[in-house]
């Protein structure tokens, strides 16, 4: 009997967990951000690209998305249970997105945009002042 | 003068000096530094012209100059050039290359290396010319067909400060005469702010094969090796991040073997050019 009751706890703990994703935090707010890496060249010095932003919840929520460091930034949703959002963005560091409490207290889901610069191989030009051009 | 001079070319370049000064590393892109992988076109647009020592055949204008090249780990692409980079550190560079021979850009004038300059070929090729029995010697040689030739061979680049050397020990290697030629140069920046003022001096020797294969004339003058110092005067001034304006002059003193050569009217070859280059991709 007790078996018996340790494994539909078990079924149950399996079949019901949360989908767990690194974008989600507390138990209800889930939210996705695109893209999630940034690839630019070495020579370049900002990546340029729009940055695309949706949440869900379980039940209806009053929250605001924002990103750190703009402070320009600031969608607010009352009383949804989805919401998207899209901007054109300009960044050289990692991008931090967040969903927060309409008093912005509280980070109720948080996802990153990494920044990767490709390493750039250089090597030195031929200079040659045998050459007319040079 | 003959083969020694090949030979002590080869001899400096496989033997170049440890670094004296080293220059600066690369950490960006810059006027020294390239991207390996990466294309490189520029259009020099503008006016010139080099003058032609060969009798009968006019100068050659210069309105658009293109260069191109690409840069691979170790390989290279210049222009006509192209290359296997052996060594390279801060200051110093050791080239495996293969560089076409110069001298026939006076023959003909659709010559690749005339690159874009208008008209057709001022001496043709036999059979294609109208080839007469009043031809004399001369005449004939004058129209003997000169195929595009290519060297191989290593080249030396090193940096001594803001100034510059090459070195190029080079061998005929498409058959056409087998012949040598070992190319010097020297540049010495004058002015280096913005803009630049560049003084270079430098020579080629040519080995006696190269000279008669396009001075010669058979069984009338058979001339030996000749060595063509020259100078040079380069202007560079930036004028947007892909645009700059340039202006330049070359002036080359023909070896003796060349300028006494019965085709030949002159015994300098000038070239002047100004105009402005923009930087494609």
């Amino acid at each position: 009997m007790r078996a018996r009751s340790f494994a539909w706890l078990l079924l149950a703990t399996i079949v019901g967990a949360p989908d767990v994703s690194a974008a989600q935090v507390g138990s209800a707010v889930t939210l996705d951000v695109k893209p999630r890496v940034c690839t630019i060249a070495e020579t370049d010095e900002l990546c340029e690209t729009t940055v695309r932003a949706q949440w869900r919840s379980e039940r209806d929520e009053s929250l605001c998305l924002v990103i750190v460091g703009r402070p320009e930034v600031k969608r607010c949703w009352d009383n949804y249970s989805e919401g998207r959002y899209s901007i054109e963005l300009a960044f050289s560091e990692d991008l931090t997105v967040q969903l927060r409490d309409p008093n912005l207290e509280h980070v109720l889901a948080s996802a990153a945009i990494a920044v990767i610069r490709q390493a750039v191989e250089l090597r030195r030009k031929r200079k040659q002042p045998w050459n007319i051009l040079y | 003068m003959s083969r020694w001079m090949f030979e002590l070319a080869i001899a400096l370049v496989l033997l170049a000096p440890a670094p004296l000064l080293a220059g600066a590393p690369c950490t960006a892109p810059s006027a020294d530094c390239v991207a390996v992988g990466e294309w490189d076109l520029s259009v020099a647009i503008g006016i010139g012209e080099r003058s032609n020592p060969i009798a009968g055949n006019d100068d050659i204008p210069l309105f658009v100059i293109p260069q191109l090249s690409f840069y691979g780990k170790r390989f290279f692409l210049d222009n006509l050039e192209f290359g296997y980079t052996l060594i390279e550190t801060e200051s110093h560079t050791l080239n495996l290359i293969a560089t076409p021979g110069y001298d026939r850009v006076f023959f003909f004038r659709n010559d690749p290396q005339n690159f874009f300059v208008p008209g057709v070929g001022l001496v043709s090729a036999p059979g294609e010319a109208d080839v007469s029995e009043e031809m004399t010697r001369v005449e004939i040689a004058a129209r003997r067909a000169r195929s595009t030739t290519y060297f191989t061979g290593t080249e030396w680049l090193f940096e001594l400060g803001r100034s510059v050397g090459q070195l190029s020990a080079l061998y005929e290697a498409t058959g056409r005469h087998k012949g040598y030629e070992v190319r010097g140069a020297f540049a010495v920046p004058l002015v280096q702010a913005t803009a630049s003022l560049v003084l270079s001096a430098g020579f080629t020797w040519k080995s006696s094969q190269v000279v008669d294969y396009y001075y010669g004339i058979d069984g009338y003058y058979e001339p030996g090796d000749a060595f063509n110092p020259f100078v040079k005067l380069g202007f560079s001034q930036p004028i947007s991040e892909r645009c700059s304006f340039t202006a330049f002059v070359h002036y080359e003193r023909l070896g003796s073997s060349i300028a006494d050569s019965p085709l030949v009217t002159e015994d300098a070859v000038t070239t002047a050019f100004a105009g402005f280059v923009w930087r494609v991709f």
